[in-house]
């Protein structure tokens, strides 16, 4: 096994370029993950997902924003949670968002296929354990 | 030998009835016309507390020194009246030896005798029982007082003879000084048409189905005086459970009422005022929160970066949140003077001058897009609105129009206003894009709610035409179809 298989994969999805674009360069100076994929809102993401041509490409981890057009953070959610048993690999779902308003929280936190829900703008050591974590769960995932 | 053989006794029972009635509270009297002669049964001062012989028996003894001075004349028609069929019965006070005044029942009776004419009478104590009477009395007149004070009328219907009748203070109420008898129908024509059926309904369940009611409805006077008034009923039943009287209040309500309604209404615009101030304060806070975390995100980056061609993309992104961060507050600003230009007020603007003024500006884009305009506005040529809140709305409608058109075909547009009662509509119809209503119905008019992929939506046209419209008292409607086109009207005023 090669060394960068250890890091993971994960998705932003956000209408947010900026976001995406800081992502991405935060998450690269750090060296958290080996590869981002960019989704600029929910349908895009789930049709990336449900695509057969993408299984052996799938991200280990989504990072979805709230606010969005077209499809939003929680219909993202729910659309997911219809689809995830069928993924060939499993995927842990994170909410972001820069919204402090204590429903959107509760709503995120209360919902069992969201991980957990960060705040804008990120916290960069929470960041770093959550990548910590997926290199491990990738290793199980790849002998799987 | 019975008590009762024939109607008379023998002197041995008689004297043992006399025996018998002396040991009850009664006392008898008996006096012979002619001869003038007076008797008192020793039940009779026993009743005043003497023993017979304590006091003088005599008719001016008891005139002047036993019987209470107001009471005279109605034991003396009680007394000499009976053979005309007057009342034989008389409620007096008489002073006793230790009790004072106390009440008694005085009953006569006249026989002729061999001897002449005889009266003879009973008197009973019926103190407790006057005393009784004298406290319900009291508290009789003071539901009275009440009721006066209260402003709350009391009103009665018979079952049997529908005959109705009403408390002063119902007559008050309606404003008839002459107090004439109404019947029930023509008391429920005061009542405004609208709640007549109500209240027969009402009276005829309670009469028939023994259910009281309270309802709250609106009333004309005989002054003709509108007020809201409270009818209360509650069914008085006989021992077979049916009703034999509707007894019930009747109450002046207008003052508790109007204010009631007035509250009501402020208290709903206080509501809406709420809820757009805190959808406003949300928004806000959540765009400017996103646009300085951004900020904060991409000056650490600045920092932690080494390479000038990062270094160069990320100040062009703080160069673009800096323009996001004074759009929004300029955004803002536009709300702020939205709600200032309603105190400047409004005035009589043709629809066809702001069109005029909203299409030179637009001109660019309706030239570029190929829009097809058709406008009517004679059925209703002029307003009387804010001017620049007319302009936005109309530039806010085009805009949309133009922006979500259909990329497979030219606009074609339709603008037109019409009249409906006292109210002015404007009807503004595309064949562009159209809105998924059933999914964002309920954000369509939200602040910075986009549903559309271009890149140029701000999602703030929608929120400010409604808010405009709303403060000057109009609403907002729209129908729309995926891939047909979206209709908005507008009740203007």
């Amino acid at each position: 096994m090669s060394s960068e298989t250890k890091f993971a994969r994960v998705g932003i999805v956000d209408d947010d370029k900026i976001f995406r674009y800081g992502f991405r360069k935060l998450t690269e100076i750090k060296g958290l993950f080996n590869e981002i994929l960019e989704f600029s809102n929910g349908k895009e993401a789930i049709d990336y997902l449900k695509d057969p041509n993408n299984s052996n490409h799938l991200p280990d981890a989504l990072f979805v924003d709230i606010n969005m057009p077209i499809m939003d953070g929680w219909e993202f959610n729910d659309a997911f949670g219809e689809i995830k048993s069928q993924l060939p690999k499993s995927i842990t779902l994170y909410n972001i968002s820069s919204s402090i308003d204590i429903e959107d929280i509760s709503r995120a936190k209360k919902n069992p296929l969201v991980a957990d829900y960060l705040l804008k703008p990120l916290d960069e050591n929470y960041l770093a354990e959550i990548a910590g974590n997926l290199q491990g769960s990738g290793d199980q995932v790849n002998y799987n | 030998m019975t008590l009762t053989d024939g109607h008379t006794f023998d002197g041995e029972s008689l004297s043992y009835i006399a025996h018998l009635i002396d040991n009850k509270d009664i006392g008898i009297w008996e006096y012979h016309n002619q001869s003038k002669e007076l008797k008192w049964s020793k039940g009779f001062y026993n009743m005043l507390g003497y023993s017979p012989g304590e006091i003088e028996c005599s008719n001016n003894y008891f005139f002047d020194h036993l019987l209470y001075y107001q009471d005279k004349d109605a034991f003396i028609k009680a007394t000499y009246s009976p053979k005309h069929d007057g009342p034989r019965v008389a409620h007096i006070r008489l002073l006793t030896k230790n009790q004072g005044y106390q009440w008694f029942e005085s009953t006569t009776h006249r026989r002729e005798t061999g001897n002449g004419n005889v009266m003879y009478g009973f008197l009973t104590n019926i103190n407790a029982i006057k005393l009784a009477h004298a406290k319900s009395a009291e508290s009789e007149l003071q539901a009275l007082e009440i009721g006066r004070i209260a402003k709350i009328g009391l009103w009665e219907i018979d079952s049997r003879s529908m005959e109705l009748k009403f408390s002063p203070e119902v007559y008050d109420i309606f404003e008839l000084s002459n107090h004439i008898k109404l019947s029930v129908p023509e008391a429920i024509e005061f009542f405004l048409p609208q709640y007549r059926p109500l209240l027969e309904d009402a009276v005829n369940q309670a009469l028939t189905l023994c259910k009281p009611y309270d309802i709250e409805v609106e009333f004309r006077t005989a002054k003709n005086n509108i007020i809201w008034v409270k009818c209360r009923a509650v069914p008085v039943l006989d021992e077979h459970g049916r009703c034999i009287i509707l007894r019930g209040t009747f109450q002046d309500i207008d003052n508790i009422k109007r204010r009631g309604l007035t509250l009501q209404s402020s208290i709903n615009l206080l509501d809406d005022q709420n809820k757009r101030l805190q959808n406003f304060a949300y928004i806000v806070s959540h765009n400017l929160r996103s646009h300085a975390g951004n900020l904060k995100f991409m000056v650490d980056l600045f920092e932690e970066s080494d390479l000038q061609e990062d270094r160069t993309e990320i100040f062009q992104h703080i160069k673009t949140i800096s323009q996001s961060l004074s759009s929004t507050m300029s955004h803002l600003e536009e709300i702020v003077r939205m709600q200032a230009e309603v105190s400047k007020g409004t005035k009589l603007v043709e629809f066809q001058k702001i069109y005029d003024n909203v299409t030179l500006a637009l001109q660019n884009n309706i030239e570029a897009s190929h829009a097809e305009i058709h406008v009517n506005f004679n059925e209703a040529p002029a307003i009387n609105y804010v001017p620049a809140y007319l302009e936005s709305i109309l530039q806010n409608f085009l805009t949309n129009a133009i922006k979500y058109k259909h990329p497979n075909r030219h606009p074609v547009i339709h603008i037109a206003t019409y009249k409906s009662g006292n109210n002015i509509y404007l009807v503004f119809d595309d064949n562009g894009l159209g809105i998924d209503l059933d999914r964002y119905g309920d954000q369509l008019f939200g602040m910075y709610k986009t549903f559309h992929q271009n890149s140029d939506s701000k999602g703030i046209g929608l929120f400010m035409t409604r808010n405009q419209i709303e403060a000057l008292g109009g609403t907002i409607n729209v129908e729309s179809t995926v891939n047909i086109g979206t209709k908005f009207t507008v009740k203007l005023v």
